[in-house]
């Protein structure tokens, strides 16, 4: 009897651990599959002042994560799904900024930057 | 008498010539106190400075990629570091009080002993890229509204608006009171742009020497010395605006200047180093 309850207390444990890291699992798929991942890239992005200042408007568009590359001339960022802004948004935030973008790349994963790669 | 007369008009034109040879040489003097002349780097340990205020023999930074204020001694070591300001631009300083400017947030914070508190701004600038402080008076530049927000008391003054003409700026960096004027580093029209307190236009600084970006402004009793962020140099003036020097060498995207005891600290944001001269 008592070699029984053991076994089912086991078998229980195990299942719980089971159910619960799925669903861990499964929550953080859902929330990087939330978000949609940006970049751009932007003509004229040289000074510290201009650098944030871009991070500054994108992140009032709606991003917290908003990532300048003065070597490279780009931002890269992640909104959520239902926040995503259009191209068109985009380019207006970035000539709001003082700056004149070129590409605009949309992404479900995210972009490897410099670091990533090294 | 003919000899006495003639030995007078000798005596009379050695002691012109000595004269005039003596003033020469003071001129020669004073000439060379204006130039200054390279001392040492001091190397920054991870502190990418944007502005720089000096206390006795402590330099204050503001360390924008790093979202702090740091204050270090003069070999660069690092004495206090305080966290969580959002990108602090030019700094200034008035008795012990560290005025920082927060370009993400808008807001323009005092540091006291350690404390944090806000000084209130009446008019709601867009990215404030430097600050100066004069008694009850203070001047911030309004990166994005392309102007400078002048606060005494309870009144207001918006020097300039966004353009390119005598008078307007263009993504105006840093701004410096000193005499009743208003210095301004007009970065994106490439000089400095002189205003009286009422706003009215005064004279403008540095457009002939091809300024690429003006980032920084510093003026003492006798000089105003510009940081020409992409040209990678230095650019000294008088007060009317008369190319004094320019310092080129050993410059990475000078931002910020500061003068004491004689002594000039110049800050370089990408090489992580401040250049100091002396006269």
């Amino acid at each position: 009897m008592k070699t029984l309850l053991k076994t089912g207390i086991i078998t229980l444990l195990t299942f719980a651990t089971f159910i619960l890291s799925t669903t861990n699992v499964n929550a953080q798929t859902k929330n990087e599959t939330d978000k949609i991942y940006i970049k751009i890239e932007v003509d004229g992005l040289s000074c510290p002042f201009c650098a944030y200042g871009l991070e500054k408007k994108l992140k009032q568009a709606g991003s917290k994560d908003v990532l300048i590359n003065l070597e490279e001339g780009e931002a890269t960022m992640s909104v959520p799904k239902e926040q995503q802004p259009t191209e068109e948004e985009l380019r207006k935030i970035v000539k709001d900024a003082g700056f004149t973008p070129k590409e605009i790349i949309f992404s479900k994963t995210p972009f490897k930057i410099k670091k990533d790669e090294e | 008498m003919k000899n006495k007369v003639v030995f007078i008009l000798i005596a009379a034109f050695l002691g012109t010539l000595f004269l005039f040879s003596c003033r020469g040489e003071q001129e020669k003097k004073t000439e060379i106190n204006t130039h200054w002349k390279f001392a040492k780097i001091i190397d920054l340990n991870n502190v990418n400075p944007i502005g720089i205020v000096a206390q006795g023999d402590f330099l204050w930074l503001s360390d924008v990629d790093n979202n702090r204020i740091v204050k270090i001694d003069l070999d660069g070591k690092i004495i206090e570091s305080f966290d969580g300001f959002q990108r602090p631009m030019h700094i200034a300083i008035q008795k012990g009080k560290i005025y920082v400017p927060e370009y993400t947030s808008d807001s323009l914070k005092i540091l006291e002993d350690g404390k944090v508190s806000i000084y209130k701004l009446k008019e709601k600038p867009d990215a404030i890229a430097g600050v100066s402080i004069d008694g009850n008076t203070a001047a911030v530049a309004d990166f994005y509204n392309n102007r400078i927000i002048l606060q005494r008391d309870n009144k207001v003054t918006i020097i300039g608006k966004e353009g390119h003409k005598d008078g307007e700026l263009y993504y105006p960096t840093d701004v410096e009171i000193s005499n009743d004027l208003i210095y301004v580093a007009d970065a994106y029209n490439n000089r400095v742009q002189v205003f009286d307190l009422n706003g009215n236009y005064v004279r403008m600084i540095g457009w002939n020497e091809g300024i690429k970006v003006a980032t920084g402004v510093k003026v003492t009793d006798s000089q105003v010395i510009v940081a020409d962020f992409e040209g990678n140099r230095v650019l000294v003036y008088d007060l009317n605006g008369k190319l004094l020097q320019i310092l080129s060498d050993k410059f990475n995207q000078p931002t910020d200047i500061e003068i004491v005891n004689n002594k000039m600290y110049v800050v370089n944001y990408k090489r992580s180093s401040i250049l100091v001269f002396y006269k």
